[in-house]
């Protein structure tokens, strides 16, 4: 490195800093470039591929962490108090004895930190150091690391190689200059994505010396834009011309790409961790701790009565001892430094391990939960995953459930069951028979055995000469992005279940009347609507890959199951798809002949439309011709002659979902004309999605309609699921973008509507409803309505009704969706993804993700009443458990002149908190079971009476009896001890030792069901006080003034009063739960019900829960 | 926080798997373990708490504490203890005048007698004792005005902690021992003498050796250099400024119970618990079997009045007690037990009548809906 003034280095810094911060960038080749010094390079400005994903360097990690650390305000306050322990007219112990607590918490937090970074430094430099293809000055492509990518680069990257940074393709192997790509990684996604090459591009490194204008980065995965300055003209690239970093290169032998974006890549910049929920219960919890602290002033307040003690004072007793220049402190400021000491003393009435108990509670829970092999789905080979990791208790609180339908209630796993043309119901009846059945793997056999014959026809086969075009038309429809499930990568939507399609015969008659017929080249509607299911699509046909079809290896890369299951119908019949590019799609007719269609445009897919458009030229008869596929009610807007509604409204009555097909021919002037708009839409840089789609909307006029039916199958256990989650009181509504009659059809074989009190909704009231001057009402109206479905609503009205009844009700919400409607499981309290067939976003943005809809019951109903009761108990506990410990310190100060004496050793008292009795809780916390899981399941009741564990009464009711043992404590020991030759330390091991007896046979009763574990950990505990209090007490003889416990638990030991004084202290203090077993006996809770059903042998229980179930 | 990034690794957006996708490895599934852990199915004891299962426990309770609290009390009640308050507080009593003429510079000791009259002989060994109320040697910084290492025989002899300021030197002299603790010596002389039949006093020997505690004695107090001459291990440190003798003066009558050894010393610096307390001062010990160890008669307790209560509204006291297994006379733990007892035996009834009347309910429990 050559040196450089200072100057040029800020001046280079600034112009740095410039060139980042600009909305369009300019990139250059750096192959001119290389090999200069790096101040010598245009793209310097840029980062390096190198990704450092680690919040901490070596150097820094103490004060970052502390820094992180602090953030809670518990810590600072226990910080605090340490420190004002430092003052020696306060201090309560000795000044770095006070800082142990606060330091063991930080430093475990700290340590724990510092491991899961070393993990993500390691998996970073892993991924730095990946090999990767860069085109170098000796004019081939030279092995590098990833972090060596620099913007700039050209990069080469092979089949199943991941991609190193976001590339704007260039050049593939491809001969229709395409490149497939999975982008798994990225969404989960596993069906292949075509990206094609910038247009009117020729790949030669050496020459290229234009400039490449693309955006500033941004974390839209599905937007791009950038255009280049090869001199001439501006040539735009969108989306479809972007490799992303992180996605994976399939079925393309290679791909050479220009770095656009190194490290600031699409996929770095929407990885913004994982969110952070606060749930109910630790809002209630922190309302607590606020109570507690008021607790803990007003004791202090009763300490600084020093004032009244002192003034009460003749003279000056030899007890009071003056400062070290012999000047006595007056009542008024001994008072208030007293209040200061009493803080000190006191502090752990907050108690400083709850939040990290709190914290290792939940990893526990979230452990047990994610292991349990209830909700382990075999077929996808997913565990549940839990995403937001602090709000497993509010499983246990919800009220409202707000269900998607398609791919939450049912499997999304399409299948095409009935169509109608030309005014001609199909109903395929076979099919019908097949789904009852539900064996598919059985009825392989019959699938393709009916198989038209091939018949010949006039239809020659029309060269195709296709003229490379600007084309967009690979923009990923993105709304339905799908996924097969995350295991089986290999399989996109091509189970059996879709392609069991056994062709009507009555349509396959008019089909071979049809094509007969045709060779008068006259189209057909028959032939168009198959024809239409076949390239109305954007299915990728893939045959690189093993034979898994049978007779032909043909596989369907679908981002839709429909569309999937559309095309599986056509080939059903005999229209089979054998293979789409960006410019033809080929479909083989029942005649035998191939035709390549010629496509002109796709308009794909948006949430706005609903519907899909291809235009393509037919071979034969050179039409131009407009295939749209949409929903409906999308489409019915559209055309141009009447229909009649009434088979669509059977179709929606048997819970199908219904899609319509139309045609529409483009004559050639139209075409060319819109053309023009299309082309200057494609080219903008801005507004060009809207201009689009003002485009696609433009030329979707005048349809003529063909209609079709599929059917998507409930999941299994899902009536059996909305039941059992209804009786646990909890309200189910479900919101879904179908039609009223499909929905309520939905509802019923869902047992959600078997209720009078129904309330039916659709899109267009719903957003009337949700005015504001309207709200309330009907937030009144379905306040009283068991079931509520809400049909035909978009996901922004989803979110807004999970969002109205949430803030007027003060419920807890649960929002379940299986594909993508990000907003309403943001929404809600919490959000639940079901990872199924379609859309993983829905996953990505939830807070748990189970596989199956029937999983939610056992999540809520078990895991949730326990995640729930164990966490509340455990709060409570440790509420209690401090309040009552620190107590017998506030006690003794009426009995030393509210000085702030403590009768316990600090060491000791540190202890009793951090490790005595730090165990038992926690591990109640995660191991407690009250009532057994088959129990819960059989009997959802208990879902609602579990809520009530953590309110504002059961706080102060423990905070009470926290007081009671306290003072049973302390005064039993101080009227034992009364009047003898006591000293304070051997007066506070016994009250030491009965408040651990009290605090721990206080949980054992609270504790519903031993296991090993809890018998270890509890006896464990006593026997670690008595060691560790033995041994300190054996070794300590001036190590800590001024307590230095010498011998004195021993000589205690050795006292018989010692013994009494405990056991009868601990009988005292426990003896409240009297009343709680009379409870327990006279009026026993449900709970206490349900736990005398469980000490039932299983079959007995079982009895027992039919026999409440049929009253 | 913690929780937050618990499963980072996911979270991180890593590529997983960045070389090896394409490679076939072995595809393991992730179904949890079926482990009785795992599956939160360990065997557990589910006990619940109802009348019938609790009921015996009471009874259990009741049975052992009442007996437990009988033999408290008798033994309680038969220790003996005599208190005689000498602190003079009132015009007729005879230490008044020791009491208002108070200074601690005082250089002719006050004294003092009390008559007392025991009504019963005291048979076996006799603790004797003095009390003293509202003295609160439990105060904060009180306790804190020691240091342990000096009196250990440490190196601090010289250099005494912080923590006795301001007794921690005087006149540039550190003190020994240093503190508010040692400088408060409760310094009263106490001598018993019972008057014959025919009037004549008689002293009664009092033992000073075995008030302390063993270990005290022994571990935590230590005399400095390890000499024999107190006076050369003391060189250089100066006595508590309410001391009338320097620490290795203290016992003159024997040599080996001076310097930080000293018994009343060490009882003094165990700091009491409560601010009405009592602290061993001698031992009566029984001469033979046959006589007690205090017949019944009269007395007269001799005090050298040294010590200042008044300015705290303090109270002084001798006591003489004999001991038993569970140490001085106190029945409230004999009553305790007596009464927990009892109640626990009556919640036993009660817990059998609503045993019989609920608990067979129970079983056939409907749960409500």
């Amino acid at each position: 490195m050559t040196w450089r003034s200072p100057l040029a280095l800020m001046r280079d810094a600034l112009r740095g800093q410039r060139a980042r911060d600009k909305e369009l960038r300019n990139l250059v080749s750096n192959l001119p470039y290389e090999g200069l010094d790096k101040a010598k390079q245009p793209n310097r400005h840029f980062p390096s591929n190198a990704i450092k994903t680690t919040k901490y360097t070596l150097l820094l990690f103490i004060p970052m962490n502390l820094f992180e650390q602090f953030h809670r305000l518990a810590n600072i306050y226990f910080v605090g108090l340490a420190i004002l322990n430092f003052i020696p007219v306060v201090n309560a112990f000795q000044p770095e004895v006070a800082l142990i607590p606060i330091c063991v918490i930080l430093s475990l937090t700290a340590m724990k930190d510092a491991w899961e970074d070393f993990r993500r430094y390691q998996s970073d430099r892993k991924l730095n150091n990946t090999p990767c293809l860069i085109y170098s000055k000796e004019k081939q492509f030279m092995e590098r690391r990833w972090k060596d990518v620099r913007v700039g680069d050209f990069v080469k990257v092979v089949c199943n190689e991941i991609v190193p940074a976001d590339l704007l393709l260039l050049h593939t192997s491809d001969p229709n200059s395409v490149c497939h790509i999975e982008t798994a990684n990225l969404d989960g996604e596993t069906n292949l994505k075509q990206r094609t090459v910038v247009s009117g591009f020729l790949f030669e490194p050496e020459s290229f010396t234009g400039v490449v204008v693309c955006e500033k980065p941004n974390n839209n995965l599905n937007h791009f834009k950038c255009y280049e300055k090869p001199d001439k003209e501006r040539a735009g690239a969108g989306i479809e011309s972007l490799l992303l970093r992180g996605c994976t290169v399939r079925n393309t032998d290679h791909a050479v790409g220009f770095v656009v974006y190194a490290h600031e890549t699409k996929s770095m910049l929407n990885n913004n961790g994982s969110r952070y929920k606060r749930s109910k219960l630790e809002r209630k919890l922190n309302i607590d701790v606020i109570f507690c602290v008021i607790l803990l002033f007003a004791m202090c307040l009763v300490g600084a009565l020093h004032f009244l003690w002192l003034q009460a004072l003749p003279g000056i007793p030899p007890y009071l001892v003056p400062d070290s220049s012999g000047h006595l402190d007056g009542p008024s400021l001994s008072s208030f430094y007293t209040f200061f000491t009493m803080i000190i003393l006191l502090q752990i009435l907050i108690p400083i391990s709850l939040y990290v108990s709190v914290e290792l509670v939940k990893i526990g829970q979230i452990f047990f939960i994610t292991n349990d092999t209830d909700l382990f789905d075999e077929e996808t080979d997913s565990r549940m995953q839990c995403k937001a990791l602090n709000i497993t208790e509010d499983l246990g609180q919800i009220e409202y459930i707000f269900s998607d339908k398609t791919g939450t209630l049912t499997e999304n796993k399409m299948v095409f069951r009935r169509c109608s043309i030309m005014g001609t119901e199909y109903p395929h009846k076979e099919n019908i028979r097949l789904a009852v059945l539900g064996e598919p793997e059985s009825e392989e056999e019959v699938i393709f055995n009916q198989r038209p014959q091939s018949l010949q026809t006039g239809w020659s086969l029309d060269a195709e000469d296709t003229t490379p075009r600007d084309t967009t038309q690979r923009r990923g429809s993105r709304h339905r992005s799908k996924v097969a499930g995350i295991a089986q990568s290999d399989v996109a939507f091509s189970s059996p279940l879709e392609t069991e399609v056994i062709p009507d015969k009555k349509l396959l008659q008019q089909i071979s009347r049809a094509e007969s017929s045709s060779g008068s080249r006259k189209t057909d509607p028959y032939l168009d609507f198959f024809l239409a299911l076949a390239i109305c699509n954007t299915v990728v046909v893939s045959m690189a890959t093993a034979q898994r079809r049978r007779s032909d290896n043909l596989r369907y890369e679908a981002e839709s199951p429909d569309e999937a299951a559309l095309v599986y119908a056509a080939k059903a019949y005999g229209f089979i798809l054998l293979a789409r590019t960006p410019d033809s799609v080929t479909v083989r007719l029942p005649s035998g002949e191939d035709l390549v269609f010629k496509v002109l445009d796709t308009l794909a897919f948006d949430s706005n439309r609903k519907r899909m458009s291809v235009l393509v030229q037919h071979p034969i008869t050179k039409e131009y011709v407009l295939y749209t596929k949409g929903a409906d009610y999308a489409i019915m807007e559209l055309l141009g002659t009447p229909y009649a509604q009434h088979h669509l409204d059977c179709y929606a009555k048997e819970g199908l979902r219904t899609l319509c097909v139309t045609k529409k021919v483009v004559s050639a002037k139209v075409y060319e004309s819109w053309l023009v708009d299309r082309q200057r839409a494609l080219a903008a840089i801005d507004n060009r999605e809207e201009l689009i789609m003002d485009t696609a909307v433009q030329l979707e006029t005048n349809l003529s309609l063909l209609a079709t039916g599929i059917e998507d199958r409930l999941q299994e256990n899902v009536p059996d699921t909305i039941m059992a989650l209804r009786e646990a009181g909890i309200q189910v509504w479900v919101l879904t973008g179908d039609k009223p009659e499909t929905a309520v059809n939905i509802g019923y074989a869902c047992r959600l509507l078997e209720e009078e009190d129904l309330l039916v909704i659709d899109g267009r009231t719903l957003t009337m409803a949700l005015s504001p001057d309207l709200q309330e009402r009907f937030v009144d109206l379905a306040k009283r309505c068991r079931s509520v479905l809400c049909c035909r609503v978009t996901p922004l009205q989803k979110s807004r009704v999970v969002k109205v009844i949430r803030e007027k009700l003060k419920v807890m919400t649960l929002a379940v969706d299986g594909a993508n409607d990000v907003n309403m499981i943001q929404a809600a309290d919490i959000g639940i993804g079901i990872s199924g067939q379609e859309g993983m976003q829905a996953v990505m943005a939830s807070d748990f993700a189970i596989s199956r809809f029937r999983h939610l019951k056992k999540l809520l109903l078990v895991h949730g009443h326990w995640c729930y009761t164990r966490l509340a108990n455990m709060i409570i506990y440790f509420f209690y458990k401090n309040v009552a410990y620190v107590n017998l310190l506030f006690w003794y100060q009426f009995f030393c002149g509210f000085s702030g004496t403590a009768m316990i050793d600090y060491w000791l008292m540190i202890f009793f908190n951090l490790f005595f009795t730090s165990a038992p809780p926690v591990m109640f916390g995660i191991m407690d079971k009250d009532v057994s899981a088959e129990l819960l399941l059989g009997v959802p009741e208990l879902y609602r009476t579990g809520q009530g564990a953590y309110t504002f009464s059961t706080f102060w009711v423990s905070i009470l009896d926290a007081f009671y043992q306290s003072l049973v404590c302390f005064f039993i020991p101080y009227l034992a001890y009364q009047d003898s030759d006591i000293d304070i330390f051997t007066f506070g091991t016994p009250l030491n030792t009965v408040s651990l007896f009290t605090i721990l046979l206080h949980l054992s009763i609270e504790i519903k069901a031993w296991t090993v574990v809890h018998w270890v950990i509890m006896l464990g505990s006593v026997a670690l006080y008595f060691v560790v209090t033995l041994a300190y007490s054996a070794i300590c003889v001036t190590c800590n003034p001024p307590s230095n416990p010498y011998w004195i638990l021993q000589s205690q030991m050795a006292d018989p009063m010692f013994y009494l004084v405990c056991l009868i202290s601990t009988v005292v203090a426990l003896l409240p739960y009297t009343f709680h077993v009379m409870r327990n006996s006279i009026a026993p809770s449900p709970i206490v019900q349900a736990r005398h059903l469980d000490r039932l042998d299983p079959s007995e229980r079982e009895q027992w829960i039919k026999e409440w179930r049929s009253f | 926080m913690m929780a937050s990034s618990y499963n980072a690794k996911e979270e991180d957006g890593h590529p997983s798997g960045a070389s090896g996708h394409g490679g076939p490895g072995v595809v393991k599934s992730k179904k949890p373990d079926n482990t009785a852990f795992k599956q939160q199915r360990l065997p557990a004891w589910q006990p619940i708490l109802t009348a019938g299962t609790v009921l015996p426990a009471f009874f259990v309770i009741g049975l052992i504490f009442i007996p437990i609290g009988i033999g408290l009390y008798v033994t309680s009640n038969n220790i003996k203890e005599f208190e005689i308050d000498y602190t003079g507080v009132n015009m007729d009593s005879p230490c008044y005048t020791c009491a208002k003429n108070f200074s601690w510079n005082n250089t002719t000791p006050c004294t003092c007698s009390v008559d007392f009259t025991l009504k019963q002989p005291f048979e076996s060994n006799v603790f004797m004792y003095y009390g003293l109320s509202n003295f609160y040697q439990n105060h904060r910084r009180y306790v804190k005005s020691r240091d342990d290492s000096q009196l250990n025989g440490g190196r601090s002899l010289t250099d005494p902690s912080k923590e006795c300021e301001p007794y921690r030197k005087n006149d540039e002299l550190p003190i020994a021992p240093c503190g508010a603790i040692a400088n408060s010596l409760f310094n009263d002389t106490l001598e018993l003498f019972h008057i014959d039949s025919n009037g004549s006093r008689n002293a009664i020997p009092l033992v000073k050796k075995g008030i302390a505690w063993w270990t005290d004695k022994h571990v935590k107090f230590r005399n400095p250099g390890g000499n024999s001459n107190l006076t050369q291990a003391f060189l250089g440190t100066t006595k508590p400024v309410n001391w009338r003798k320097p620490v290795y003066e203290l016992d003159p009558s024997d040599p080996e119970n001076n310097g930080f050894i000293n018994e009343d010393f060490i009882v003094w610096m165990r700091t009491a618990a409560l601010p009405t307390f009592r602290k061993l001062y001698r031992i009566i010990q029984k001469k033979s079997s046959t006589t007690p160890t205090l017949p019944s008669g009269k007395y007269t307790l001799d005090i050298i009045y040294n010590y200042p209560v008044l300015s705290f509204d303090g109270r002084k006291r001798m006591i003489l007690s004999t001991i038993s297994w569970m140490g001085g006379k106190n029945p409230f733990l004999g009553i305790a037990y007596i009464t927990v007892g009892s109640i626990c035996f009556f919640l036993g009834v009660v817990l059998l009548i609503i045993h019989h009347k609920y608990d067979t309910r129970n079983n056939s429990a409907d749960i409500p809906n």
